[in-house]
């Protein structure tokens, strides 16, 4: 075997081993993209360029370790970098690793309000939660998504985010707490259009009662 | 043994911290869960809390769970494949041979030679190779 065989075997190898253990999270990695971007074409794109980055620098991840954290890692931080529409947007202030807890909800809900919010959970239709994950502050969507939806450690995402641990502990507390409260609401309305529809098909029934 | 006096506001903004199983990263974690473990309304509440929590997540995984489109996996293996071939490899071999010859004092003649090799590869890849999107 020549030195050049060896070499062209090497980088075989090597694209084979990416297709083989990275391209298999393809899906999850787009469901990502989704939500971090919020449309399909540029999904789409941050994922080839995940791809394409990973692929350059996958020489330097070692095997044996957490591939789909690594993944994550370098989509999120693609997406960070490049797909950020507003770039010169205010990021949420350093301050909040220290206040964070003063502006938390310090009283007990009642059970009414406790009930209303499992039934409005339960009911709500997917459009409706996607909407909601949408409409949060992207640092907050973030790390909700990677902590409820991909279960990584609250460590691993301050990795893969880039930020300090005692930060995604806020992000996570204040993100599910606004994405409760847009759900909350949402099924408000959901509650008040069931009724409506309900009076509608009432009146439609007894008009076709009074024509029979 | 220092006290600190705990009240509900406390437990609760610490939340977080009891649903991600953290609360030892609290200095006042004994104090929190000695006042949980006496308050009603502190217990209702965490136990809520960690319901709502639950269903949150089984609610958000049910939904983000879209597939990747076919074309896009196509794509994606087809820029690989690419990749790979306008990757740029550069190999530095080095190889250099030791030779030793000693005579003894009865004019035995001792020969040894040693061979030292070293390859090493170097990749570049080709980033701007978009030429399948």
């Amino acid at each position: 075997m020549t030195s050049k065989d060896l070499v062209l075997e090497s980088a075989a190898d090597r694209t084979i081993r990416f297709e083989r253990d990275a391209l298999a999270f393809t899906d999850q990695l787009y469901a990502a993209a989704l939500r971090y971007t919020k449309n399909p074409e540029d999904a789409r794109d941050l994922v080839q360029d995940t791809y394409l980055k990973a692929f350059t620098s996958f020489h330097q991840f070692e095997e044996g370790t957490n591939l789909r954290a690594w993944l994550y890692r370098v989509l999120t931080t693609t997406f960070i970098n490049t797909y950020r529409k507003d770039q010169r947007r205010p990021q949420i202030a350093q301050a909040e690793l220290e206040d964070w807890q003063v502006a938390e909800a310090q009283s007990h809900t009642s059970d009414l309000g406790k009930s209303a919010e499992v039934e409005a959970l339960e009911n709500l239709p997917d459009s409706d939660i996607k909407k909601a994950l949408q409409e949060i502050p992207e640092e907050f969507r973030m790390v909700v998504y990677l902590a409820d939806v991909e279960g990584f450690s609250y460590k691993e995402i301050a990795e893969i985010v880039g930020i300090p641990a005692g930060t995604v502990m806020s992000r996570l507390s204040r993100g599910r707490k606004q994405l409760r409260e847009k759900l909350a609401a949402y099924a408000k309305e959901l509650g008040y259009s069931v009724e409506t529809s309900k009076k509608a098909v009432a009146k439609a029934a007894l008009e076709k009662g009074d024509k029979s | 043994m220092s006290y600190i006096e705990i009240q509900c506001g406390d437990v609760l903004s610490s939340v977080i911290f009891i649903i991600e199983g953290e609360l030892e990263q609290l200095p006042q974690r004994s104090a929190i869960e000695e006042h949980i473990s006496s308050c009603l309304p502190c217990t209702a509440e965490i136990a809520h809390e960690r319901a709502m929590h639950d269903l949150l997540q089984e609610t958000l995984r049910r939904t983000c769970n879209e597939r990747a489109p076919e074309d896009l996996h196509e794509a994606l293996h087809r820029q690989l494949r690419a990749q790979m071939a306008g990757a740029t490899e550069v190999v530095t071999q080095f190889s250099m041979t030791e030779i030793s010859i000693e005579i003894d004092e009865f004019g035995n003649i001792e020969h040894r030679e040693i061979q030292i090799e070293q390859t090493h590869i170097q990749h570049f890849i080709d980033q701007d190779n978009d030429e399948t999107r």
